[in-house]
Order: structure tokens, then sequence, then C-alpha cells
């Protein structure tokens, strides 16, 4: 291990550094001390609002002024504390990639947007075509000056965002969950670019992610903040991912597939086997949108107490998919029938009743003030009793934990608990089928594992279930998996058939789990 | 080629004739001016006929609609002349009938202005412009450029929403109270992720080095040279010409004053 060598020069030290978002509240994190080096690749977890992202935004002294926050402690950046440098200065030190790759662009060509930070640090308009060409060069997006970012995929906009923080030179690298809106090979390229990058650049970077599978060959220290805002644990990735399982399962930290001794996804369940009996069944359905097409001629069917996955790349048509089976849509040719009936044919209401949709973004679905109403809309339009409508929205709330949560309003929720929140309000009458959309985008171990477990027991019970997901790990538990590619349905069957197909996989954005990949190698003999 | 054209300038010479012909009440003078715009129009753009149509056709609809209004609601000042024809409790007489044209292709001057501009400027390169020639605040053109972006988004999260309510079983709203509920309903969520989404582009863009200095330097240089000035000269020339002409031919009447 060159970890200890590596260990030398200081770049970057927090001092019992603490922050608040407002006065009188607990402080996110609080007495954090931890050095970060030069050269040194550190990754950063925790469960869902620890802090970690705004955390990363402290340490480039845009936090607390930004957000009005309030902090105690130092952070000495190259031995000069961060609020000794202008402002502008220290941006160009500590660079960030954000998540959102829709949310930190402010212009609309690839050329516009990098001229805009060469613009920033004043280069000399003579230099910056140059510039731009070296470093879309580096990030293996040649001759993409002119287009569009928004008509870029998610992974080529991650690469923009890159080469943008590296045309500012800067020593430390911080990426905060930079993969998480990327289908599986596209999040792979992007993590072997990093380091292709850092080890020509020899820069440092702090990571930050939920799943730290694939970042492994690359990570000199694993940093752990805890649920109430402190250091947990600092140590290189090989002790602390065996031998503090107990610690990371506590504060919601996803272990490595390599590390892990639990059984595999697939196996905490009891599997049920489907029924044969037909919920939905989608027969050469197309769809276009503005001349455009996007699903062609797709067939299949979903059975009562199916775990059924839909995946594909990002643009594949999957949502669109979705939102055809839940009546949303309608096809441009052929149809979707529940229990034989056409989706056209079903009655508003009922067809509602029956076929329950979870958005991925949980926000969306919120129409009223508190968790009480929230989980009681559908049964007061549908005029259930007072009684009846206490009796149910009270046993939801103990199911999902939302009891103490019950006159708050849904939008001041954390993550995890607008998520449970979310799944709850489909549920207050038993469905046939329901829907998720990316449920367990941005979520950590401990509400991923939660929401598997509802699901299954919705499963056992017989209702059929269909996720659109990029997580293989997730893939890898479901009955039968719909490969989507290009608006084709390119594979359907089991999971276990699926993996055997390592050109349709590579094909379809796809990848093994972590789990099946285990010991084969697959990590970079499929890209090289 | 118009669309090469300076966009601060352009917008300078676009503005001048627009609020100058608003002053003028005669028919001759806005009508003349109109021809020489389509003329520039189709000769010096590439905007196709049938998307510039598209555009204009509202514009000929709100047109007439003045035109008819102020005709017969003419202001008493300008109003003289002989009755032409009686409609109910109305008289249009001539004077009312050149108000009315004359505020009919006024509006047109300023619809047909206004398409050229627009059809042919890059919304990029008229903030670029605004940032060097009119001194505009960085972050000013930075933001709406930023927020320009935003547009489609939006569309995207509404539809979205307006699916989210459907599942829940939300029927589509009735009347003025319902249509107020569901606003409330879509807006909250709409201005959150909306709020959200914007502080996030603003932290991304200080994480670039972004300070909102105007002293900066500029990729795309935005010079305002003699092409430039000579549009210019053409559009406000044919402006000066036009109304001399108007003037000795004897139509000219600006504010009511006849000035043959």
């Amino acid at each position: 291990m060159t970890q200890l060598n590596r260990r030398q020069q200081a770049l970057l030290e927090v001092k019992d550094f603490s922050f608040w978002y407002e006065e009188n509240i607990a402080p996110l994190f609080q007495h954090l001390n931890v050095t970060l080096n030069q050269n040194e690749v550190t990754l950063l977890m925790g469960a869902s609002g620890t802090g970690k992202s705004s955390l990363a935004l402290c340490l480039n002294g845009l936090y607390p002024e930004a957000v009005e926050g309030i902090a105690s402690g130092e952070i000495v950046y190259n031995g000069k504390n961060i609020m000794e440098f202008e402002k502008g200065e220290l941006t160009q030190e500590i660079g960030i990639v954000f998540q959102d790759p829709d949310s930190q662009f402010c212009m609309i060509t690839v050329e516009d947007e990098l001229a805009f930070t060469l613009e920033n640090i004043k280069v000399p308009a003579l230099e910056i075509h140059a510039r731009i060409k070296k470093i879309l060069k580096a990030v293996g997006m040649e001759g993409f000056e002119q287009h569009k970012i928004h008509e870029l995929s998610g992974g080529q906009k991650q690469k923009i965002a890159l080469a943008a923080v590296l045309l500012l030179k800067p020593e430390m690298l911080i990426l905060d969950e930079p993969t998480a809106n990327l289908d599986p090979v596209s999040s792979l390229e992007f993590i072997q670019l990093v380091e292709k990058i850092q080890k020509d650049h020899q820069i440092s970077v702090l990571i930050i992610e939920h799943q730290a599978d694939d970042w492994l060959e690359l990570i000199d220290r694993v940093l752990v903040i805890s649920r109430d805002g402190r250091l947990a644990a600092d140590d290189v990735p090989m002790q602390l991912f065996t031998k503090q399982k107990q610690l990371l399962e506590q504060e919601g930290v996803f272990l490595p597939g390599d590390y892990s001794s639990q059984p595999t996804l697939r196996e905490r369940w009891i599997q049920t086997e489907p029924s044969r009996k037909r919920i939905l069944s989608i027969r050469s359905l197309s769809f276009s949108y503005r001349n455009h097409e996007i699903l062609r001629k797709v067939t299949f069917d979903v059975f009562a107490g199916e775990f059924l996955v839909i995946a594909g790349e990002n643009g594949a048509g999957k949502s669109t998919m979705l939102q055809l089976m839940a009546g949303l849509l309608s096809p441009k040719a052929g149809n979707v029938c529940l229990f034989d009936r056409p989706l056209a044919k079903w009655k508003e209401k009922a067809l509602r009743k029956r076929i329950g949709f979870v958005f991925q973004n949980p926000e969306h679905q919120f129409i009223t003030d508190t968790v009480y109403d929230e989980l009681t809309f559908g049964m007061k339009l549908n005029g259930v009793s007072d009684q009846e409508m206490e009796k149910a929205a009270a046993d939801l709330m103990e199911q999902f934990h939302l009891t103490p949560y019950r006159l708050n309003n849904p939008f001041s929720l954390s993550g995890g608990q607008k998520r449970r929140l979310s799944v709850a309000t489909v549920l207050d009458e038993t469905p046939d089928i329901l829907l998720f959309d990316e449920p367990t985008f941005g979520q950590d171990a401990g509400t991923t594992s939660e929401l598997m477990d509802y699901v299954m027991d919705l499963k056992a019970k017989g209702t059929a279930i269909v996720f659109v997901t990029h997580d293989m790990n997730i893939a890898d538990t479901a009955d039968n998996i719909v490969v989507l590619k290009k608006g084709k349905v390119a594979f359907s069957g089991s999971p276990d058939s699926l993996w055997k197909q390592k050109g349709l996989l590579y094909e379809a954005r796809l990848r093994m789990p972590a789990s099946v990949r285990k010991g084969k190698g697959e990590l970079h003999g499929l890209i090289h | 080629m118009v669309s090469s054209i300076n966009p601060s300038l352009k917008m300078f010479t676009v503005l001048i004739p627009g609020i100058v012909l608003g002053l003028t009440y005669d028919v001759f003078t806005p009508l003349v001016y109109l021809m020489f715009i389509l003329v520039v129009t189709f000769t010096m753009t590439t905007i196709p006929l049938l998307r510039w149509l598209k555009f204009f056709s509202p514009f000929l609809l709100i047109a007439a609609g003045f035109a008819w209004m102020t005709m017969l609601y003419t202001n008493q000042a300008f109003s003289g002349g002989e009755v032409i024809f009686r409609l109910w409790m109305l008289e249009v007489t001539t004077g009312s009938l050149q108000t009315g044209l004359s505020v009919g292709f006024r509006s047109l001057c300023f619809g047909a202005l206004s398409l050229m501009f627009i059809l042919t400027t890059d919304s990029t390169k008229l903030m670029l412009s605004l940032m060097q020639q009119c001194k505009l605040p960085p972050k000013l053109t930075y933001g709406i450029l930023a927020g320009y972006r935003f547009l489609p988004i939006f569309r995207h999260e509404l539809k979205i929403l307006q699916q989210a309510h459907r599942i829940r079983g939300v029927a589509r709203a009735r009347g003025i109270k319902g249509r107020v509920n569901q606003f409330q309903r879509y807006a909250i969520p709409l201005l959150a992720n909306g709020i959200r989404k914007a502080e996030r582009v603003a932290i991304a863009m200080e994480s670039k080095g972004f300070t909102g200095d105007p002293d900066r330097t500029h990729y795309h240089k935005m010079i305002v040279g003699k092409r430039d000035w000579l549009f210019f000269t053409l559009m406000i020339g044919a402006l000066i010409t036009v109304f001399v002409l108007s003037y000795h031919l004897g139509y000219l009447e600006i504010f009511g004053r006849s000035f043959g």
C-alpha cells in the first residue's frame, strides 16, 4: 500500500469546524478535525442529510456566506486561513463537480460554457480557443465545441462540468456524487476519466459518494460522517471496510460488494414466485413525441406478484414506457391493457385505484400541507369514513416511521422521510400494480434497504412491482428484466440470463451487479 | 445580413423608428416605412417566409383590432371631416378613419421591427454585447442567460406535476375557485424547485471563479464596426427620408398637427 508514503504534505486542514444553517438548531456537522493531503484521493461517506455537500462548499469558501449560515473553527488551505482569501481566489484552487448535470451550467454551447470559466479568471481572449481544445481532448470530448449542452447525455454533461473545473487548474478536486444521474457504463467511464486525470495532474481528490464499489481502485482513504455530524471514521479502505462493518451499517453506508459478507441483496428476502395472473399486458406499443420515435413495437407482460425491472441507458425511453403503463400518456400504436381491458376504456377513478405510481422526485407528489392530509387525501376523495381514515393513516404512519411527523409539512421532511411518505401515499388502497421511477436515486443504504423491504413485502402479497432503475444490484433482485435500447426491447428475461450476455450489456450501457462481478475481473476488462 | 449586426446597436436601430413613428398620426408615413421594413426583412435576413408569417399573423390581428377600435372611438381632436358612415350610435368620419388606419400601420411597423430583431438575434450574443457595449453588470447578463436555460426545465416540471396530481386522483380543476386552488398546488413545488435549482446554478457559477467583477476578458469580442453603422444609417436614414417625403407631399401629421 502506498498510502503511508503519500501522506506527506497537508493541503487542507479542517480544525474543530462546525456549521449551522440557522441559529438555535442542531449543527449540521460539528467539531470536525481532518487533514486532506496533496495528491491523495479521499472518499467521504455518510447517510443522506449529514451535510456532505455543505461541507464541500465550506471547503472552497462559498459556504457559510452563500447561505448566511454560521460556522465556527477554522479551515486552513496551504497554511493560510481560507477567510483571508480574496473572493473567487479559493474557488480556483478547489474545484467542484456537482451531482445534478442540469443545474451547473449557465451557457448554451460547450464552447461558451468553457470560455465563461476562462473569462472569469481573466485568461487573454487569444489563448482561450487553444485552452478549450486542449481540455476537451483531455476529457475525451474533442470536437464538441459547438454542441448545445442541453442536448448532451448525462455522462457527456458531467465530462464538460469536469473540463470546466479543470480549466481553473485546481490543486484539489471535489466530486459531489458525480455519477448519481448516469447509467452504469457512463458512470464507470467517468470514474476512469477521473482516475486518469488524477494520475496525470497529481491533484488531490475528495469524492462524495454513497456507493464506493467502482472507486475502490482509486481511493487512498475513507472518511465517514455520522448521523449526528461528527467524524465517525478516517481510515484506509481495507481497514475500514473489514474492521468497522457494524459502524458503517449503523451510519447508513453501503458496504462495497467486495467486502460485504452479507448475503447479496436478492438472498435477503424469501423469493416468492409470481403467479400466472396477468395484470398488465403491453402489445406492440409505439410512441413518438414531436416526430421523434421514442418507443417502437414494445411487447411484454406484468404478472401478479412479479418484480419487473426496466433498464437501459439514459434516453432509451424507460420513463416514457412507465408513463404509458400508468395511462398518463396515450400510445400512438398498439395498446396497454389492465386485466385484458385497454387503459383508455377504464374510468379514470377506477384506474387510479388499481395503478400506483411513485415519482423520482417525491416532492412532485405532495399536494397537501401535512403528512396526515397527504396520507388521507385519496381516502377523502373516495368518501371513506373518518374513523376508518384515522385508523388507516395511523397504520401507514406506523409502518413507515412517520408517526412523529403527523402534522409536519411534507416539504420539511428529510430526503428519506419524503421517499417513505411518497410510497405510503400510494398504498392507501392496495393497488394491483405499483410503478416506480428511479426510487432509490440519491438514497443512502438505510433508506434503500427499507424501501426494498416494503416493496418485497407487497410483492409477496401479490402486488406487481415495476422499477425503472440504473442500480444493477437492485435489478439483480428482480424476477424479470426488460432492457430497452433505442426504444426497442433488446432483452426480456431473468437477471441471471442477462448477466451472461456481455455484448448486449455493454451495448445497452448496463453492467453486471457487484455481487455477480466479484472475482470475474469485469471492472477493467469490459472497456479496455 | 441583419443577423451579423451588433445586437446592442441593432436594438437601438429598431427602437428609434419604433418610438418616432409612434408620434405620427397620418397614414402615409407609417405605411411607407412599413413597406421599407418588409423589403429589409426579405432581402437582408434569411428568415423563411412561412416562419415569419406565423409570427406576424398575431400582429396583423392585433393591429386590425387597434385600428377598428380607434376608428370607432376617436378622440374629438382628430375626428373632424365628413361623416362616411354611421354605425348604431357612432359616426365614422374621414378624420377617424385616418387615425384608425394610422394606428394600425404603426402597430404593424412595431411588430415587423420587433420580429426583425428577435428572429435575427442570438440571446447569448445579445447579452455579451449588452455587457461589452452598454456596460451592463455581468451578474445581470449571466443571470439572465442562466435563467433562459431554465425555461424548458420548467415546462418539463409542470408536466410531471400535472401527471403526479392525476395519479393522486385530483380531477382537472373546474371553475374559477378550482383553478385558483390548482394554481396554488402547482406554484409551491414549482417555486421550491426553481429556487433550489437557481441556487445550485449560482453556486456552480461561483465555483467556476465567477465573482460578478466587470473586469473580465471576452472570448467573443463584440464590436461595433463599419457594417453596423451602415445598417444604422440605412434604417434611420430611411426613416428621415420618409418623414421628409411625407412633409413635402403634405401628409405629415404629428400629434394631430399638420405640417403640410
